[in-house]
């Protein structure tokens, strides 16, 4: 396959957490900065790139046109994706494949998401619509459900334990606790998360990443763009998208996920790169199972080894591969229509100093991992750092 | 046994079978891959004709997780078990409902289930 080099330009957030604003305030918010960020005005932007699930929830869909109405730029055309948690990982490989393809010079990628304000119990219910409904969610499963069945099947089958999984949400509170935009900045202990309250078992509260509200938002450009605003950018030299059976119970291994090993095969051959190259990770940590699970379908580690990987602190801050620098949906947050572009947000922030104290030194290859529901739908990608000239 | 596909209501024709403790199944008539009855091209071949299977509602847990935390419309259902099921005699595998689980004690991985109904409340039910 052959395509025009693309780059991201610039990036930025809103905190993650509870937020007064409504859905199209935090989109628009985000929007600013990333625009600011990328030193460009509203008029360069050709075309504008939404994911959002529950916007129903705050009385809007069709979001596109109105961020776009309101950033002044109403002729511009606008869609808004959906692939449940996935949905900001999808739809950047959708902004990335246009201009890759030529469509456009410089399009804006924004995720958004606002569902706090409806209450735990209402936001466990409209997530678990994000299930194949009619096998799990309808038959009593819950989110942290499906994944508390598969960390049972992972801990049954590589003999793994509670504790390897509480490392996980340990580890990236650590990373968390750095990042000034997190939505739970707290150190936790691994005593802690035993002894937090069972959700679905084996998964405890503190095994579970917060329902968050927020926004991430990107631009992306050609190269001879971003090369003619003389600012400092990356590359995006690998980009794959995988599925997996829609349902846990079409798995026929349910301590992998398909969707991640296939978007990691198709990421890793067009970047030209292996694991071994990547030089830090944000991974799609919904539930700490799935950090697991992940850093070995992306090939970080062998199957069944990742759990003690993490108990060795490979993947701190300062070990061999740091994963979640920014503290993942764990500590971070999981405004899941924005997850997927906040990976992406942290590793511009990673790569053009922006990162403070959970900077990863010399770091100039990065991967980002989102997918939706229980990995039905997956998007891996892969940056180049560019050395200003 | 075996019945011709004739409607695609499918999971009026599961929920029908599960209430005879059956597990509804599609046979590809092309290749005789065995599909969930809501599947509607064969997942070997992408044939769409297909016979009916009606499968023992019996098998061995394969995984599951006992809901601490009920979502809606499941708060008062006790406590309960979600399971992944592997239907005996086949690879297929379905997921269900099973009240009573407490602890995993309960539960090992292996113990064997079978379907007793479907719930307009609570889904595929299963008993130990």
């Amino acid at each position: 396959m052959t395509n025009n080099k693309v780059c991201v330009l610039g990036a930025g957030s809103t905190k993650y957490g509870k937020l007064n604003e409504s859905i199209i305030e935090i989109a628009l918010n985000a929007a600013k900065d990333a625009i600011d960020s990328a030193g460009i005005t509203p008029k360069d932007i050709q075309a504008g790139y939404i994911s959002n699930v529950f916007g129903v929830a705050d009385k809007q869909v069709h979001m596109a046109p109105v961020i776009m109405s309101n950033l002044g730029i109403s002729h511009v055309p606008g869609l808004t994706i959906e692939s449940a948690c996935g949905s900001g990982s999808v739809m950047f490989r959708e902004a990335f494949a246009n201009v890759a393809a030529g469509f456009y010079d410089c399009v804006l990628a924004l995720g958004v998401e606002k569902v706090t304000h409806t209450g735990t119990a209402r936001s466990t219910t409209l997530f678990s619509y994000c299930s194949d409904f009619f096998y799990e969610g309808g038959n009593g499963a819950s989110f942290p459900g499906l994944f508390a069945s598969m960390a049972r099947a992972y801990m049954h089958t590589h003999k793994a334990t509670e504790e390897d999984l509480a490392n996980v949400a340990v580890k990236n509170h650590e990373n968390g606790v750095l990042n000034p935009k997190a939505h739970v900045r707290k150190r936790i202990t691994v005593d802690e998360v035993l002894k937090s309250p069972v959700v679905a078992s084996p998964l405890k509260l503190l095994d579970c990443c917060p329902f968050s509200d927020g926004a991430s938002a990107t631009i992306l450009c050609s190269e001879e763009f971003a090369k003619k605003s003389g600012r400092l950018y990356m590359e995006i030299i690998g980009s794959g998208r995988g599925a997996s059976p829609a349902a846990v119970q079409g798995r026929e291994d349910i301590t992998t996920i398909p969707s991640t090993v296939a978007a990691a095969r198709q990421a890793y051959k067009m970047a030209g790169v292996t694991p071994k190259d990547i030089n830090f990770a944000e991974v799609h940590d919904c539930f700490t199972i799935a950090e697991i699970i992940d850093i070995e379908d992306l090939g970080f580690f062998p199957k069944g080894k990742a759990a003690h990987a993490v108990r060795d602190g490979a993947t701190r801050l300062k070990g061999e591969i740091p994963i979640n620098p920014s503290g993942g949906l764990k500590s971070k947050g999981h405004p899941i229509g924005a997850t997927g572009v906040g990976q992406v947000v942290e590793v511009f922030d990673q790569f053009t100093g922006m990162a403070g104290e959970r900077t990863v030194p010399n770091a100039e290859i990065a991967l980002t991992h989102n997918f939706g529901a229980t990995g039905a739908s997956a998007a891996v990608h892969i940056f180049r750092k560019v050395d200003r000239k | 046994m075996m019945e011709k596909l004739d409607k695609e209501n499918t999971r009026e024709k599961f929920i029908e079978a599960a209430n005879r403790k059956k597990i509804l199944a599609h046979r590809c008539t092309k290749c005789g891959h065995l599909m969930l009855e809501t599947v509607l091209y064969c997942e070997k071949c992408s044939a769409s004709k297909f016979e009916h299977a009606e499968l023992e509602g019996s098998g061995t847990v394969v995984t599951y997780t006992i809901q601490a935390v009920a979502p809606e419309g499941f708060e008062d259902a006790g406590s309960y078990a979600w399971v992944v099921l592997k239907l005996d005699n086949h690879q297929l595998r379905a997921s269900g409902f099973l009240p009573g689980v407490k602890t995993p004690a309960d539960l090992p991985i292996g113990t064997k289930v079978r379907v007793t109904g479907f719930d307009a409340k609570h889904g595929l039910m299963l008993q130990k």
